[in-house]
């Protein structure tokens, strides 16, 4: 019994290192959260994650990538990247109208959505590492990023701000910075991958 | 053109518990009302809160604005303690329906509401 004991350690001591994380990705719909998910899965897989529209709420479902392996100097992390349908407190099918969607789809699109805000909320308990994506044209003091923020400190989820965007000349990450001082801040593009290197680094720093 | 704001105690919440709470909010404002609520939504319940809007979404009724203060000397165990004990916490939420309310800005000790009642 004890040899079997010493000998499952030695293999968990091994193999155990190479722990899988569930990596979240949230934030309010068009802060460019499957931008990035694209971004990240592309550079280590070569396949994409889902869809990037400018029509808010195109991701409606939880979309994983299952197993990315991410090497960051000698470490290797193992992910399931899971892109979060974008969290609003108001969903209104007019707004889809304006993008050419016939009443009929945009109630439809607008009843999806409410189902994939409410997904996205269940899942908060089910990541391990939290990338709360913000987009630094817009004031980022809003009540959906604190509740989303708020959640995951309540559950000692490791956060890590995205301040995406950065290639836009409206961006202004000082915004970011002074709002949430509490939470490392990567400011990156999710659309160019400029600073990309720097999430990476600071996905390993502070993954769990 | 009115515009009816109801101002809430604590007390009153404090009456309903879990998804009743959030009923009774949502219920104020689908009445078209904008509430200013004494004390603060804690994370969990501002995501409940959020949870049960998506619920109620129709085609009328679009969802809402929300915005919280919490009173700075605030932290998570003591709030909760203070609570535990029967006592009240600081803080001051603000929650219209979507429709009505057209900005809501927040800054960490100060909220502005700009609402608009479409004729």
């Amino acid at each position: 019994m004890a040899f079997g004991s010493k000998l499952f350690g030695w293999f968990k001591g091994i193999f155990g290192r190479k722990k899988l994380i569930r990596l979240g990705l949230y934030g309010a719909p068009n802060a460019g959260k499957t931008t990035l998910a694209n971004k990240i899965s592309m550079d280590w897989t070569g396949e994409p994650v889902g869809v990037v529209s400018e029509v808010p709420h195109e991701t409606r479902e939880v979309q994983k990538k299952e197993r990315v392996v991410v090497k960051v100097g000698k470490k290797k992390i193992i992910m399931n990247l899971l892109d979060m349908p974008g969290i609003s407190t108001k969903i209104d099918f007019e707004e889809f109208l304006q993008y050419g969607f016939t009443a009929d789809n945009a109630k439809q699109r607008a009843k999806e959505a409410t189902k994939g805000v409410i997904e996205a909320i269940k899942w908060l308990e089910n990541v391990d590492t939290a990338l709360v994506v913000m987009d630094s044209t817009r004031d980022p003091y809003t009540q959906v990023n604190i509740t989303i923020i708020g959640n995951l400190e309540a559950r000692n989820i490791p956060i890590i701000i995205v301040a995406n965007k950065i290639d836009l000349p409206e961006s202004n990450t000082k915004w970011i910075e002074e709002a949430f001082p509490q939470h490392p801040i990567v400011k990156i593009s999710g659309l160019t991958g400029s600073n990309i290197e720097d999430l990476y680094n600071s996905i390993a720093k502070h993954s769990k | 053109m009115n515009i009816e704001l109801e101002f809430i105690t604590s007390d009153v919440l404090e009456e309903h518990d879990g998804e009743h709470k959030m009923d009774f909010i949502l219920d104020k404002i689908k009445e078209n009302k904008i509430l200013v609520v004494e004390g603060s939504l804690s994370s969990t319940e501002e995501a409940k809160l959020i949870e049960a809007t998506m619920r109620s979404i129709t085609d009328k009724f679009t969802g809402i604005e929300v915005s919280t203060l919490r009173d700075k000397t605030e932290t998570g165990i003591k709030d909760r303690i203070i609570k535990l004990l029967g006592g009240k916490t600081g803080g001051l939420t603000v929650i219209g329906p979507s429709k009505l309310i057209k900005q809501i800005k927040k800054e960490p000790q100060r909220i502005s509401v700009l609402a608009e009642k479409k004729q």
